[in-house]
């Protein structure tokens, strides 16, 4: 693996941020902006993994906690994620993942209204106004050669299968297993496709 | 748990002039360029927003007879509050990234009204007046959650405490209390 550790502003970028030294990103990946960094603030040693040949455009935004940690495989096109982090976000090799699409591996807030108003009166002395995180988590991996439509969400626990492709606006409760369409809110399996995926590649 | 108030610094949008017709309580703050840019409102007090709220990149598009209220300690991001009539929103809310609630349906059902509608909204149709659309006041009570890209639509009440799942659209009341998720939105559960 030839990933190495990025401390560097991106000579394209728009936006006068850098890459937080935590963050490895191979060098052949593109990485349009820092600014999908704006809400990075995973304290592991290793918080963004993104692998080789992979892009990330504008309109992704790693929203991660400090225990938090996405990876990103090879090959991989993601047009716009908002992942929201505190645990784990896995997306595998050549993943093509559109615009608009939100992760979460944490609904960020406890489903207890006591427990929110908590943290919301955290959040109005916190120095940053920034919502205080600590709800439960539950990771999400997403397997190799998955395709996932503009504005779906995928919610916390859940794992998709290889192969697998994911329709537009879907909002993604339960796992999908391999080689399969879904679509809708709640997605449901619409179809199956055949793994052709040994003939084509050879 | 919150020092006295009048040690707070007064509400204040970060990014620009609050229009008059604003009033933010103490220590509310709104980020973002945006925020006031569809906003046509004439009324008096056209948006009143209590103290201790954080409101992020919230597009406040209200019309010209608009009328929005929100309570304390709510946190919205990125949200699109689209409001033509009335908008009232409780103490602890939190609305996700995305998410939009809408009073109104735009513009009419009929095909000849909404043919009227589109001329008048046309640069050609500066004297004439838009036809009557549906629009119904939106409640949202208190310690509501509602996530990521979920939608709110017109005249819907949802009940205190309830829990709005991501990508949820919201066509009906919702008792308090209760979870809702898919589209259209389905009582999945209680809180």
């Amino acid at each position: 693996m030839s990933v190495v550790p990025v401390h560097r502003k991106l000579p394209w970028d728009w936006y006068g941020g850098t890459i937080p030294e935590n963050v490895s990103v191979d060098d052949s990946a593109y990485l349009e902006t820092s600014y999908s960094f704006l809400l990075y603030r995973s304290e592991l040693p290793e918080g963004v993994r993104i692998g080789r040949g992979s892009t990330t455009y504008l309109g992704t935004m790693f929203d991660v906690g400090p225990r938090g940690r996405v990876s990103i495989g090879d090959f991989s096109l993601v047009h716009g994620a908002w992942f929201i982090c505190d645990s784990q976000i896995e997306i595998g090799d050549y993943a093509l993942i559109s615009w608009n699409v939100v992760f979460m591996d944490t609904y960020g807030v406890s489903l207890n209204p006591a427990e929110r108003r908590k943290q919301l009166e955290a959040l109005s002395t916190g120095p940053h106004r920034r919502m205080p995180r600590g709800a439960s988590t539950e990771p999400v991996r997403v397997g190799r050669n998955v395709w996932i439509g503009f504005d779906c969400i995928v919610l916390p626990g859940v794992t998709i299968g290889d192969g697998s492709i994911v329709g537009a606006r879907s909002v993604v409760k339960e796992n999908v297993p391999s080689y399969a369409v879904v679509a809708g809110n709640p997605a449901r399996v619409i179809r199956k496709i055949e793994n052709d995926e040994v003939k084509q590649a050879g | 748990m919150i020092a006295t108030t009048a040690t707070l610094e007064p509400g204040r949008w970060l990014d620009g002039e609050l229009p008059e017709n604003v009033i933010l309580g103490v220590n509310t703050i709104i980020r973002g360029d945006l925020a006031f840019k569809r906003f046509h409102s004439r009324e008096n007090r056209a948006l009143v927003v209590g103290q201790h709220c954080t409101l992020d990149g919230v597009h406040f598009a209200l019309g010209q007879d608009a009328r929005a209220q929100i309570g304390d300690y709510c946190c919205f991001s990125n949200a699109v509050l689209l409001c033509e009539l009335e908008l009232r929103i409780g103490n602890y809310v939190i609305v996700g990234w995305n998410a939009t609630i809408a009073d109104t349906d735009f513009h009419p059902l009929s095909p000849a009204q909404r043919i009227a509608d589109a001329v008048a909204c046309s640069p050609l149709g500066k004297e004439r007046k838009r036809p009557l659309i549906a629009a119904r006041p939106v409640v949202i009570e208190d310690d509501v959650w509602i996530g990521p890209s979920a939608t709110i639509l017109k005249g819907v009440r949802i009940g205190a405490g309830s829990f709005i799942e991501p990508g949820a659209l919201v066509t009906r009341d919702v008792p308090p209390r209760s979870r809702v998720g898919g589209n259209p939105g389905q009582i999945i559960g209680r809180v």
